[in-house]
C-alpha cells in the first residue's frame, strides 16, 4: 500500500476532525499567540528590548527572535505528541489494534498519517506569525527570515519524526498508559535550549543536547532571527546536522519500532 | 490450500503479571491463559468460542488476529501462519475486538469508516461505494445515523459500526470478540440476526467469541467450549445438546439476602445436590441451574428449596425444561466452578 494513501488518510482525518470540532481549530489558531505572548511577557519582566540586544550581543529584534524560538519549540513538541503520543492516544480510544492491523509497517503508518497535520500546523503558525515578522523586519528581510523559519520547520521535522517514532516504540512495548510525554517534553525542550541557550547548560546536559534533533531545529529557527550577522554561516552546518540525524533516527526507528511491536505482541500489551 | 479456514493446534500462551506488594516490591506471577488449545473452523461456517470470562477466548482471538504471539503451538488463517505470515493473515481478516470503543469520537460513522478504509489501502470510488455498502449491510443507513458523530452513538450502533469496519475490506474471515457484550437485549438480538445474515448472505467464515450460551445456540453452526485455557467440548450445537438429552434442567431464580455471595450460595447448592450446578447473577437475582436425570427432579427441587428457605433467599421462579446449550455448559463445567 502506498505512502500516498496514508498521507491522504492523515489529511482526511484532520479535515473531518476540525470540521466537527471547530473549537479545537480555534484553539489551534490561538495557541501560538498565547505561547509567544507568555514568552514575551515573561521576557519583559526581566528587561527591555534594548537590554535583550545587549545581552545577545547582536542587533537582533527580540520579537523576531522569540517568534523563531516559539515556532521551533511548538513544532518540536507537536512532532513528539503527533507521532510519539499517537500510540497513547490510539490506546486510550481503542484504535491501536486496528492501526496495527493495517497492512503497512507500524512506524510508516504512525509517521505518514501524521505528516499532513504537522505541515498544516507549521504552515498555519508561520502564517500567523508572518504579519508580526514583516511588520518589525520590513518586507524583504522579513520574507527572508520567514523563509529560513519555514526551512527550519520543514528540515527540522525529518529527524524529529524518527526520534518521535523511537519514543513511540517505547510506549508501544510498555503496558503503562500513563502519559510519560507530559513530563518528558519539558525536559526535551530544556535540553534542546528552548529556555536557555544550550551552551549555557552544564557539560553533561550539553551531551544530551547534542543528540536531540530539536536542539538543531530550535537553533536553526533562531538563526533566522540573526540573518545579516556572521551567524548566518551556521545555517549550512545546522542543516547538515539535521540531515545526518534524519538518516540516523529514521533508520533506527524503523528497526526499533518493529522490535517494540514484537515485544508488545509477546507480552500482550496491545 | 487448506480445507479449514482457521486451524489452531496445541496453542499455548502464558502471561507474566506483577502484583504490587508495597512501594518497591512486586511479585511475579505467570498465568497460563491457553494450555494446548486445538480446533478448526471450516470455510463458510459460523464457529463459536464459548466460555466464561478469563477462559482464554480473547487470547485465542488476539493470536489469530496476529496481535499476540503464542508461546507454543501453531495457528493459521486460510493456510497462512499467524506468526510467520502475519501480513498475509491481516490482509484476509476483518476484526472486531471491542464494541464500546475503537473509533474516533469526533468523527461520524461514515467518516470513521472512510479513514480506516484508507488506512487499509482503499481509496477513491471503490472506498466510497464500499463504505455505503457496509453502512447499509449493518443497518446504520436504515437508522439514519451514518452521519452522526460516534460520540452520540448508542452501544448498539457502536457494535454495528465495529462490524461494518470488519467487513470494509470484504475479508473472507471475520473474527469477532464478544460482539454483543454490554448490549441491551433488543440490540443484542438485532446484532445476532445481523451476524447470521452476513455470514450466510456474504459467505463469510465467522469466528465469534461469547460467554452467552443463548447467543451461541442461535448464531453458531459449531461451538467449542473453552474453560481455564482448555477446549472441553467441540461439536455442532445440536450434537452438544444431545449430550444432555437424557437430562432435564432445573432452573430456580432467587433473590438472595445482601450478605449472601453468589459463590457462597453456589457452594451450598453444590453441597446439597449430586448433579452439576451453576449460578448466573442477573439484575439483582441469581439464576441457579441444575442439570440432572428426570427421575431426580422432585427430590432435588425439594432439597434445594429447603436450603434456599433456610438461607432466607426469596424464590422468584422454579422451572423444569428441556436441555439447552447452557445445560451442556453446566454439565461440563458445573463441577469445577469458575
Amino acid at each position: 500500500m502506498g505512502v500516498k494513501t496514508l498521507l491522504k488518510s492523515g489529511i482526511v482525518l484532520d479535515l473531518y476532525f476540525f470540521k466537527n470540532n471547530r473549537s479545537a481549530f480555534v484553539s489551534m489558531l490561538i495557541w501560538p499567540y498565547l505561547t509567544l505572548g507568555l514568552i514575551l511577557g515573561m521576557g519583559a519582566m526581566f528587561g527591555s528590548a534594548q537590554a535583550f540586544r545587549q545581552n545577545v550581543g547582536l542587533p537582533v529584534n527580540p520579537l523576531t527572535y522569540f517568534v523563531a524560538s516559539t515556532l521551533a519549540m511548538m513544532v518540536s513538541l507537536d512532532v513528539m505528541w503527533g507521532v510519539g503520543g499517537s500510540v497513547l492516544h490510539h490506546r486510550w480510544i481503542g484504535t491501536l489494534p486496528y492501526v496495527l492491523l493495517s497492512p503497512n509497517r507500524t512506524s510508516v503508518t504512525l509517521v505518514f498519517t501524521y505528516v499532513p497535520r504537522y505541515l498544516m500546523t507549521a504552515a498555519i503558525q508561520l502564517a500567523e506569525f508572518a504579519p508580526l515578522v514583516l511588520a518589525v523586519e520590513g518586507l524583504s528581510v522579513g520574507t527572508l527570515k520567514l523563509g529560513v523559519m519555514a526551512l527550519a520547520a520543514t528540515v527540522g521535522m525529518l529527524p524529529l519524526l524518527g526520534f518521535a517514532a523511537l519514543f513511540a516504540s517505547f510506549l508501544l512495548s510498555i503496558k503503562e498508559e500513563s502519559n510519560v510525554l507530559s513530563f518528558l517534553n519539558p525536559l526535551i525542550l530544556l535540553f534542546s535550549g528552548a529556555f536557555y541557550p544550550a551552551y549555557l547548560l552544564p557539560r553533561w546536559a550539553q551531551l544530551i543536547s547534542a543528540i536531540l534533533p530539536s536542539t538543531y531545529t530550535i537553533e536553526l529557527a533562531r538563526v533566522a532571527a540573526l540573518i545579516g550577522s556572521p551567524e548566518l554561516r551556521r545555517v549550512t552546518l545546522l542543516i547538515g546536522a539535521l540531515v545526518a540525524m534524519t538518516a540516523l533516527y529514521n533508520s533506527a526507528s524503523g528497526l526499533v519500532i518493529e522490535a517494540g511491536e514484537r515485544r508488545a505482541m509477546r507480552e500482550g500489551a496491545i | 490450500m487448506s480445507e479449514a479456514a482457521i486451524s489452531v493446534r496445541d496453542l499455548e500462551k502464558r502471561y507474566t503479571t506483577y502484583l504490587r506488594r508495597g512501594m518497591f516490591r512486586r511479585e511475579r506471577r505467570v498465568v497460563e491463559a491457553l494450555k494446548g488449545v486445538s480446533f478448526e473452523v471450516r470455510r463458510g461456517e459460523v464457529f463459536g468460542l464459548l466460555g466464561p470470562n478469563g477462559a482464554g477466548k480473547t487470547t485465542t482471538v488476539k493470536i489469530l488476529c496476529t496481535l499476540l504471539l503464542p508461546d507454543g503451538g501453531r495457528a493459521s488463517v486460510l493456510g497462512y501462519d499467524v506468526v510467520e505470515q502475519a501480513p498475509d493473515v491481516r490482509r484476509r481478516i476483518g476484526v472486531s475486538l471491542t464494541v464500546e470503543k475503537g473509533f474516533f469520537w469526533k468523527l461520524t460513522g461514515r467518516e470513521n469508516l472512510t479513514y480506516f478504509g484508507m488506512l487499509y489501502g482503499m481509496d477513491g470510488r471503490r472506498l466510497r461505494e464500499r463504505v455505503e455498502e457496509v453502512l447499509g449491510l449493518v443497518g446504520l443507513t436504515d437508522l439514519g445515523v451514518e452521519d452522526k458523530l460516534y460520540e452520540e452513538y448508542s452501544l448498539g450502533m457502536k457494535a454495528r459500526l465495529s462490524i461494518a469496519r470488519a467487513l470494509l475490506t470484504d475479508p473472507d474471515v471475520l473474527i469477532l470478540d464478544e460482539p454483543t457484550l454490554g448490549l441491551d437485549p433488543p440490540s443484542a438480538r438485532t446484532l445476532r440476526e445481523l451476524l447470521v445474515r452476513i455470514a450466510h448472505d456474504e459467505g463469510k467464515t465467522v469466528l465469534v467469541t461469547t460467554h452467552n450460551m443463548f447467543e451461541a445456540e442461535i448464531v453458531c453452526d459449531r461451538v467449542a467450549i473453552i474453560n481455564q485455557g482448555r477446549i472441553i467440548a467441540l461439536d455442532a450445537v445440536e450434537a452438544l445438546k444431545r449430550r444432555v438429552s437424557d437430562r432435564v434442567s432445573l432452573e430456580i431464580v432467587v433473590t438472595p439476602p445482601a450478605h449472601v455471595r453468589v459463590d457462597g450460595l453456589l457452594a451450598r447448592v453444590r453441597g446439597e445436590v449430586d448433579s452439576p450446578a451453576d449460578a448466573f447473577p442477573e439484575n439483582g437475582t441469581v439464576r441457579l441451574k441444575i442439570v440432572q436425570p428426570p427421575e431426580r427432579v422432585e427430590e432435588t427441587t425439594s432439597r434445594v428449596l429447603s436450603l434456599l428457605h433456610s438461607m432466607r433467599c426469596g424464590i422468584r421462579r422454579v422451572e423444569v425444561s428441556e436441555p439447552t446449550l447452557e445445560d451442556v455448559f453446566v454439565q461440563l463445567t458445573g463441577r469445577t466452578g469458575f
